[in-house]
């Protein structure tokens, strides 16, 4: 049977989550259950997220460093503005998402280097969030709280997101016209330009895109923290950055799979909850999380060079 | 006159005029082409011929001149081109290798919209292929990046000539089978001759003056930014041709260093593949790696560069250099000056203490400058503004700037014009001459036939050696054919 | 009935009656201590002081098990993620120092849905099913311009050293200082430097206010700053203020052998990284079935003149005066009103 480069591309993360998994499972059994799947992978959904939202941003050769503060943000905004007066809220995420695409814009007129950009805008959002919300706190909008914490048959809400998640995003980036230009903008911009595209307005689009989905990771992490706090996910910059290579992705070159990252975000997830069970020292447990890491890549860098020779067999 | 009212104009370019700061890359160069021709475009690298395609697609506006398509004016732009039928198929491969085929197909043919759009493009660039390289078994499925770089090729040629509502009006083809073995060329060049019997346009730009004379109606000749010479195919020779460009075909004037086999040889390799030929090479010799294109080549000079060198860990002296043939994937550093392109093998003898001495390198960077005529008017200027010729000669200075015994060249001179060629032959020579060894793969036969001593390629094996005057075309063709025919 | 099984029965009664008359019905319980942070000396001395007093617990009986869990970025997300690990691991009880007030209520609220007890302590939750075990800091710092005043009626200049701009703590702690201050107007602050809680910081920042200060009878601090205040005095060739401390090592020492020298007098106050073994015993108060109001607060600890000697021999090198918590201490925070 032969294998294209893409499916090769989502076993390494399939297959890695699915021997976390089954060594969680191991470890505690009480994991196995609607409950322990839920509690496993709901802080799962708005990494998942925010990592589609860098994955648009990677499809198009760029680096988002502001992920963490933007999604932050987002949260700060839906706890306050969102909660209390939702036009106001839902224009707000309308401006933020407009300066993504504006952010899309200067970096694709003016030649900049999107990491050195991104950085810049991550203090002007992490300035926004504590201005919006100076000391922690504000509240979850009920709705979103509902959606977060609601209970569908048989399969935890976690899962249920994580795979509409992976279903939707697969459409519209790998399937759809949209989708494909935004990649093929990834993959030799000069291509799409010459075929008479607006690579600007692509740019712009994918920005505005992966603004959206920050934005929607932002109400998901409110929809389960219930509150929020400026500093709520700085972290989800790296996080989305690894999930995105853990799932498959590559930093140049628009080769990105939407289903391998939110593999990738679940995978990291399970990697925290993993090393928590083993009782891993919090010395080492950084340490830990890179060693997975790098384990994972390492494979996979194995696979290509297996499928390179392959090939010139 | 009536000739032309009788054949529509598709594109005319009257009195174009770009620079490039102090470059004149046009200097008022007129190209007019009508449906239903073959124009053939020849010209030295730097010429303009690249220029004035770009003018004709829209991606770069003329400080002077009009371009108009279909005896219309006014407009112009990338869009205006496309909506004119004007496709271009261009010298370095312009698909988005991240994508498959069929969506590949989608980002060039914008009028692909709505539902379903994949088996409609799929269905289209399939079509396309089986009429142009029949029985060529491409996986339109797979992605771009998954396929050998003659197959990138034909997917790209394939997917200029389909059209989805309309057929392009001209198809604009830069050096289309730079990758292609001969049979694949030669269906290429049928093609093109059917597609030009039913009313489209053909502009081609090839540096196998073979091609453009017997596929061309019309051959159009520049230098140095202006038309020269604008004439009927047939009253052109492959020698006339050259002249007209300003080059003199000049006959092998030198000597095959015959004596140099005494000494104990510089480089060995194994029979490949368990069959076949051992490989060996002698100080001072000039070795030919032929063979059609593909056929473990490039593999073979990938071994033996790194049985000199290290994988893991680089040795501060090199004893092997390389130059490569893809100088955009593996050659350029696009974002650095000349200078840096050229040095950057050589620093080790450049610095004194790990500092580069920036003297040193200037002084380097001068003499080459000089010894293989870089057309720059600075050393400084970023690698990426020189033509694709004098790329590929700053990439032949670096290897040669160092100090290294052995250098190997894969297919070096594609897309390379004729006048560097020959300047380069002779660095080349001279080198030789001075004890350094060369292991030279090229698909040209006027290249295999500079070489003391020449190896074919068969199927990743070496299967035959020729020495001397048994190296003819006829020799490595039939050495390269042979299995072909016993099956 | 056999003599074995008449054996298994007397054992087994003995099992179900054990608990009934030692000390708790907690035997069997789990308690995990989630912590946002172990990167400096309070953090480390707090770990140690509850490994120390639950493997004694556990030995006794009382709990069956304690087990602390840090996590390793400081981050809420990541904090909350362990929450939710700790509620499948089957604890009975969760006691948390949160990254944040607020971002960790979602996994909170799911511990106490699940029926887990949560006590938060230094770095409280707002959840309301959760307990928290709060720092007074204002009374803090009110209670050191009240000894002040003890120690001189007659009042004067004070220095105030603040601690890191922007942070809850320090603007609670000088909310303290000022309060103290109006109620005591013979003393007037003629000087404020941010001295971030680091003994260098504040050295410097002292030392550059120092020249533009009328004469300083006392400075007010928030700990960790009073050995940087003091050498900054001594670089300036100034008379000694009375420097309050904070209970770090290097402060206590300073204070001793000044002490030695001429009598030097002040007092030293901050809150004791043991007050994680205060947390310990409420949970456990709480699995017991006790009683307990959501909002508790933890006393400081106070070193005087007269237990200086005291608490320095039981102070680490580096480290912070500390002090662990007994059942009966915490019995005593649970009842006060």
């Amino acid at each position: 049977m032969k294998l294209s480069s893409g499916t090769i591309r989502l076993i390494i993360p399939a297959l890695s989550l699915a021997v976390l998994l089954a060594a969680v499972f191991y470890m505690q059994p009480r994991a196995m259950s609607y409950t322990g799947l839920n509690l496993l992978f709901n802080l799962a959904v708005p990494i998942a997220l925010a990592t589609v939202a860098q994955m648009l941003i990677i499809a198009v050769n760029d680096l988002d460093l502001s992920m963490g503060t933007f999604v932050s943000f987002c949260a700060c905004v839906t706890a306050t503005f969102l909660q209390a007066s939702p036009a106001i809220g839902i224009l707000i995420f309308l401006c933020a998402i407009a300066v993504y695409a504006a952010m899309g814009i200067i970096i694709h007129l003016r030649e900049l280097p999107s990491i050195v950009v991104t950085l810049g805008m991550s203090f002007i959002w992490g300035g926004l969030a504590v201005l919006i919300l100076p000391a922690p706190g504000g509240e979850a909008p009920g709705w979103v709280r509902w959606v977060m914490t609601s209970r569908p048959p048989f399969v935890p809400m976690a899962i249920v997101a994580s795979v509409i998640i992976a279903v939707v995003t697969h459409f519209l980036i790998m399937r759809s016209s949209f989708g494909v230009l935004i990649r093929g903008v990834g993959g030799n911009f000069r291509s799409v330009e010459r075929a008479g595209w607006s690579v600007i307005r692509i740019r712009a689009g994918a920005y505005a895109l992966a603004g959206f989905f920050a934005v929607l990771s932002g109400i998901a992490l409110v929809g389960l923290t219930t509150s929020a706090d400026a500093n709520i996910a700085l972290r989800y910059t790296l996080l989305s950055i690894a999930g995105v290579i853990l799932g498959g992705g590559e930093f140049v070159g628009g080769k990105v799979s939407p289903i391998g990252a939110v593999i990738g975000a679940l995978t990291l997830t399970l990697a925290g909850s993993f090393l928590s069970f083993m009782r891993i020292s919090p010395d080492w447990q950084i340490g830990a999380q890179g060693a997975i890491l790098i384990v994972v890549l390492a494979l996979r860098l194995f696979l290509n060079r297996l499928e390179k020779r392959e090939k010139n067999r | 006159m009536t000739e032309a009212v009788l054949k529509q104009e598709v594109v005319a370019a009257r009195g174009i005029k770009v620079t490039f700061g102090a470059v004149k890359a046009l200097d008022g160069a007129d190209l007019i082409i009508h449906a239903g021709e073959c124009v053939g475009l020849v010209g030295h690298n730097g010429a303009g011929k690249s220029t004035i395609v770009n003018v004709i697609n829209g991606g770069l506006s003329p400080h002077e001149g009009e371009v108009s398509y279909g005896g219309g004016s006014g407009e112009h732009g990338i869009s205006v081109a496309r909506a004119n039928g004007v496709r271009c198929v261009f010298q370095e491969l312009s698909l988005c290798p991240n994508l498959t085929v069929n969506e590949n197909v989608r980002v060039t043919h914008s009028e692909l919209k709505g539902w379903n759009w994949r088996a409609r493009a799929l269905e289209l660039v399939r079509r396309q292929l089986e009429e142009i390289f029949p029985g060529h078994g491409i996986d339109c499925d797979s992605t771009v990046d998954d396929l050998s770089i003659a197959e990138r090729q034909m997917v790209e040629i394939a997917i200029s000539f389909s059209g989805a509502n309309e057929r392009p009006k001209l198809v604009i083809l830069d050096e289309p089978t730079s990758s292609l073995d001969a049979g694949l060329a030669a269906q290429l060049m049928a093609y093109i001759r059917r597609f030009v019997s039913e009313g489209g346009a053909v502009l081609l730009i090839s540096h196998i003056l073979g091609e453009i004379l017997s596929t061309s109606d019309r051959i159009v000749v520049m230098k140095d930014g202006r038309v020269v010479a604008d004439r009927a195919a047939k009253e052109f020779s492959t020698r006339s041709l050259v002249e007209a460009m300003g080059n003199v075909v000049r006959e092998l004037e030198w000597q095959r260093s015959a004596t140099a086999r005494s000494c104990a040889p510089v480089l060995t390799m194994p029979p490949r593949k368990g069959h076949g030929l051992p490989f060996e090479a002698h100080r001072g010799e000039m070795i030919g790696l032929a063979g059609l294109g593909g056929h473990g080549q490039t593999e073979a000079l990938l071994d033996l560069y790194l049985s000199g060198n290290s994988n893991w860990w680089p040795e501060r002296q090199r004893d092997i250099a390389f130059v490569a043939g893809d100088r955009s994937l593996n050659g350029t550093f696009p974002l650095w000056s000349i200078l840096k392109n050229l040095s950057i093998a050589s620093l080790g003898q450049l610095s004194s203490r790990s500092l580069v001495d920036q003297s040193r390198e200037d002084l380097l960077g001068a003499s080459w400058k000089k010894r293989i005529e870089i057309r720059t008017p600075d050393m400084v200027n970023r690698i990426l503004s020189l033509s694709g010729g004098n790329q590929q000669k700053v990439l032949f200075a670096r290897a040669l700037a160092t100090t290294a015994k052995i250098v190997l060249m894969d297919d070096p001179m594609r897309g390379v014009d004729v006048g560097t060629k020959q300047e380069v032959y002779e660095i080349l020579r001279a080198e030789a001459k001075s004890g350094r060894t060369f292991i030279w793969y090229s698909t040209e036969m006027d290249e295999i036939r500079l070489c003391d001593r020449v190896y074919v390629f068969r199927e990743g094996a070496i299967v035959a050696e020729l020495t001397g005057d048994e190296i003819t075309e006829k020799n490595v063709l039939a050495a390269s054919f042979h299995g072909d025919e016993a099956a | 009935m056999t003599i074995g099984k008449m054996l298994f029965a007397s054992v087994a009664i003995a099992c179900i009656a054990g608990p009934v008359s030692a000390l708790a019905d907690t035997a069997d319980k789990k308690i995990a201590l989630s912590n946002n942070y172990a990167g400096n000396s309070w953090r480390q001395a707090m770990l140690t002081s509850w490994d120390k007093i639950t493997k004694e617990a556990v030995e006794k009986g009382i709990v069956a098990a304690a087990d602390p869990f840090t996590t390793a970025e400081n981050q809420a997300t990541e904090q909350a993620a362990q929450i939710q690990n700790l509620i499948l691991q089957g604890y009975d009880a969760i006691v948390v120092n949160a990254a944040s007030p607020t971002a960790l209520n979602g996994a909170i609220k799911e511990a106490c849905d699940a029926g887990i007890t949560v006590v938060s302590f230094d770095g409280i939750v707002t959840e309301p099913c959760a307990w928290r075990i709060a720092v007074d800091f204002k009374a803090m710092g009110e209670s050191q311009i009240e000894y002040l005043a003890k120690k001189m009626p007659n009042g004067g200049n004070l220095l105030e050293i603040r601690g890191l701009a922007g942070v809850s703590v320090d603007d609670e702690i000088h909310a303290g200082i000022q309060a103290g201050v109006e109620k005591n107007p013979q003393f007037k602050i003629v000087g404020s430097v941010n001295g971030d809680w680091a003994q260098d910081v504040a050295q410097r920042a002292v030392a550059g206010i120092l020249p533009s200060l009328p004469e300083v009878a006392a400075v007010v601090t928030q700990g960790g700053d009073g050995y940087g205040a003091a050498q900054a005095f001594a670089a300036a060739n100034r008379p000694t203020p009375t420097i309050v401390m904070g209970n770090r090592e290097d402060e206590l020492v300073w204070w001793k052998s000044q002490k030695d020298k001429d009598g030097y007098e002040t007092m030293s106050v901050s809150i004791a990284p043991g007050v994680s073994t205060l947390a310990f015993w409420v949970a456990q108060q709480i699995l017991d079935g006790k009683d307990v109001k959501k909002d508790l607060v933890v006393p400081f600890l106070r070193i005087d003149q007269d237990n200086l000697e005291a608490n320095l021999a039981n102070t680490q090198k580096g480290g912070v005066a500390n002090v662990e918590y007994s059942l009966e201490d915490a019995q005593k925070v649970i009842e006060a009103k």
